[in-house]
């Protein structure tokens, strides 16, 4: 072993652990307050996605139940009179679809059959059951209901109640649905979150006759899903891939598109009957937390590059420049001596304590060995 | 009998002057404004998008970019409706002088470009008039546009060329401005724009609001067309005679060497070395920040890298004032420490100062 090389070589890599060691402890630690954060973003996009569902869903259930609720329209629904009804009601709908995003209103008749859609007058007395759960519970329970479904005219956000009678008797179910456009639209207006809604194809194509050839294009097919509403098109397209639809279960992920990563969640959508039947996609700008990641990391690493400098500085200066390099000056006089030359005198400068003591007896005998030879 | 029939015509005359001002609190006359729809109640929605047609330019230095863009506003006015069978290609359009007229005529959104600065230098107007009260304005307006540009990132970094929309007149409890799926996408960058040194990249909506008088406020819309810039353009301009100018002090410092404990150049002549190389940082913070004026506020890449050649030069400068020429080193510790002292500086100090510049570059890429 030799102590020159090994000596600084220990203890400059002993150096070299503690900083790497620090620097990927703390890069660790940095990390996870940036996981923390994304976490944060995903739950605060679920809230915010959740708490624009209920809301429509019970705005939806609160204009069906006041519907529902009105003398008028207990009587002449029970009556059966569709023309009646329609021009009770026409104006009303016309106003709550211009100003308030409703998008359907519907009465039903036992089991599930469609009497009158406000939205649609022409098409009606078609059979609900296929795809109206929520139509065939609430026909079945006489009660409320409230959720997803895809209705003739697309997919919406749904409440249904029961209507009574004059006589308070149960006489059929009215639902009113909310379309997912605008509240979409709204929340990226609101909270700048991207949005997109993916109805699985075959149900709409078999019961959303109504909805707009435009959309059920190839461009809007992602998989089974076809991308019914998109707050930014190009950007979910390439953030919402088949492969994530297909893997719902797997949790939020990222990725980088255009440039910048993207934090994506994805909501599953299911009907009355807990079938799947689309998913809500939400993302997020994650660049942010991402770029303080980066820098964070070259920070970090700068600051365990300074930090192995300068303690390697330190050892070599300690220990090559005030103890290996004046040993070696000194054993090459020794050196010289034992050979019968007279290798001069040492100088004192630059010698630590313990080496003039050295030095002192290299002196002594470099006089003796000069006396001696004389 | 005269007497009544004047009596009673005095009484219908009044009658009919306050039922006038109950109806009427302010008679259209020819200074007055059309009144605002509210037949669909208040606040009107006002959707608002815009595209932007071409960008001539960017004006870093002066904080603006020169553009032209669209925008589109759309709202329903009830009273403007008119049976759909007039019109067989579902609308009536105005353009021009004539679009003008109609506008005068009717009610429309006091909109304003709050950050177009002075005169555009082309504006037209077209006005679409639906059967079912919708109203379609669209105006393209040419000129230019003042925007922030950060850059903190450079030459890495992507900017917001914004164009604010505000409404003047109406606060926001009477006119909202907002956007919806066809307002986002109308709201695109032309494929034909082609911004030298630039990518184009999407345009994004925000909504704001923007402070009024006596506690009110008045909507506004911001639409923002991203552009990253291309590196490659200013890197052999800045960058290199940033990363050059910082072996200067290296040089200083690799040029002398010891033999037998003493420095065989002088510090004089070293020290010259530090002072021209003061003077070639300085020309050249000069000329980076006459082109580029963005860069010389704040914080970002390149006021780091000149910190970073000043200091490099510092310690060079101290390096052959307290070593060279003063051997502080050798009079401290002895000339075996000074020795290897100076060994350690001639590779920690380039390996420091380069790392240093490395990682400012690798921050604003991160």
């Amino acid at each position: 072993m030799r102590f020159r090389v090994h000596a600084p070589a220990v203890l400059v890599g002993a150096s070299v652990l503690v900083a790497v060691i620090t620097a990927v402890v703390s890069n660790r630690l940095f990390g996870g307050m940036t996981s923390a954060v994304e976490e944060g973003q995903f739950t605060l996009m679920r809230a915010i996605l959740d708490d624009a569902v209920r809301n429509a869903q019970g705005k939806a259930l609160a204009r069906a139940e006041m519907i529902a609720a009105l003398p008028s329209v207990r009587e002449v629904f029970a009556a059966r009179d569709r023309e009646r009804l329609l021009a009770d009601l026409g104006e009303l709908f016309k106003i709550q679809k211009e100003r308030y995003g409703v998008d359907q209103c519907q009465f039903h008749v036992a089991p599930a059959t469609s009497f009158l859609r406000l939205h649609d007058p022409e098409h009606h007395s078609d059979d609900l059951t296929p795809f109206r759960p929520m139509v065939v519970q609430a026909q079945r329970d006489k009660t409320a209901h409230r959720g997803f479904a895809i209705a003739r005219s697309g997919p919406a956000i749904f409440g249904v109640v029961p209507v009574l009678d004059p006589a308070g008797q149960f006489t059929g179910t009215l639902d009113v649905g909310i379309d997912f456009g605008p509240l979409l639209d709204g929340l990226k207006a609101a909270y700048g979150v991207e949005l997109a809604l993916y109805i699985e194809e075959k149900p709409l194509r078999d019961f959303a006759k109504g909805v707009s050839g435009e959309i059920l294009t190839e461009q809007n097919r992602v998989g089974k899903y076809i991308r019914f509403h998109s707050t930014n098109a190009a950007l979910m397209k390439e953030l919402t891939l088949d492969r994530d639809l297909a893997a719902i279960a797997d949790g939020p992920y990222t990725r980088e598109v255009f440039g910048a990563p993207w934090g994506v969640l994805l909501m599953p959508l299911q009907n009355g009957a807990g079938d799947n039947i689309g998913i809500v996609a939400a993302a997020r700008d994650f660049s942010g937390s991402r770029a303080a990641t980066g820098r964070a990391k070259v920070w970090q690493g700068l600051l365990a590059l300074f930090t192995i400098a300068f303690s390697t500085g330190v050892t070599l200066v300690v220990v090559r420049g005030l103890l290996l390099a004046p040993l070696a000056a000194l054993t090459a006089r020794f050196a010289a001596l034992a050979k019968g030359e007279d290798p001069g005198p040492m100088p004192d400068e630059g010698l630590g304590e313990e080496l003039q003591e050295l030095a002192a007896q290299y002196e002594a005998l470099r006089v003796r060995a000069g006396s001696s030879a004389s | 009998m005269r007497y009544a029939v004047a009596l009673l015509a005095a009484i219908v005359l009044l009658c009919l002057a306050i039922a006038r001002a109950d109806g009427d609190p302010e008679p259209r006359g020819a200074g007055n404004p059309p009144a605002l729809p509210m037949g669909g109640g208040l606040p009107l929605i006002v959707r608002v998008g815009v595209a932007f047609a071409d960008v001539a330019g960017v004006d870093e230095n002066e904080g603006a970019f020169d553009a032209t863009v669209d925008v589109r506003l759309l709202w329903r006015d009830a009273t403007l409706s008119y049976p759909a069978s007039e019109v067989p290609n579902g609308f009536r359009e105005l353009r021009t002088e004539a679009a003008q007229e109609r506008l005068a005529e009717i009610w429309s959104p006091d909109i304003v470009l709050d950050n177009l600065v002075g005169e555009p230098t082309q504006e037209t107007a077209g006005l679409r008039l639906y059967p079912d009260g919708r109203v379609e304005l669209m105006r393209r307006v040419s000129g230019r546009f003042s925007t922030p540009f950060d850059v903190t990132r450079f030459p890495f970094d992507r900017q917001w060329l914004a164009v604010g929309v505000a409404s003047r007149r109406e606060p926001l409890d009477r006119v909202f401005l907002d956007f919806r799926q066809g307002e986002l996408d109308f709201s695109r960058a032309s494929s034909r724009i082609d911004l030298d040194g630039w990518d184009v990249g999407m345009v994004e909506l925000r909504r704001s609001a923007l402070a009024g008088w006596y506690g009110q406020d008045h909507a506004r819309l911001e639409a923002a067309l991203s552009i990253e810039r291309h590196p490659s353009a200013v890197i052999p301009s800045i960058f290199v005679p940033l990363f050059a100018s910082l072996l200067i002090p290296l040089l200083a410092i690799w040029m002398n060497k010891v033999e037998d404990g003493e420095y065989k150049i002088e510090a004089f002549e070293l020290t010259n070395v530090v002072i021209g190389g003061l003077f070639a940082v300085i020309a050249l913070n000069f000329t980076v920040n006459s082109e580029y004026q963005a860069l010389a506020r704040g914080d970002n890449t390149v006021v780091r890298l000149f910190a970073l050649n000043y200091s490099a030069l510092a310690v060079s400068l101290l390096v052959n004032v307290f070593l060279f020429r003063f051997n502080l080193a050798r009079r401290w510790l002895g000339p075996y420490v000074q020795d290897v002292l100076f060994s350690f500086i001639i590779w920690a100090v380039p390996l420091l100062s380069f790392s240093t510049a490395a990682s400012f570059l690798l921050v604003a890429m991160a």
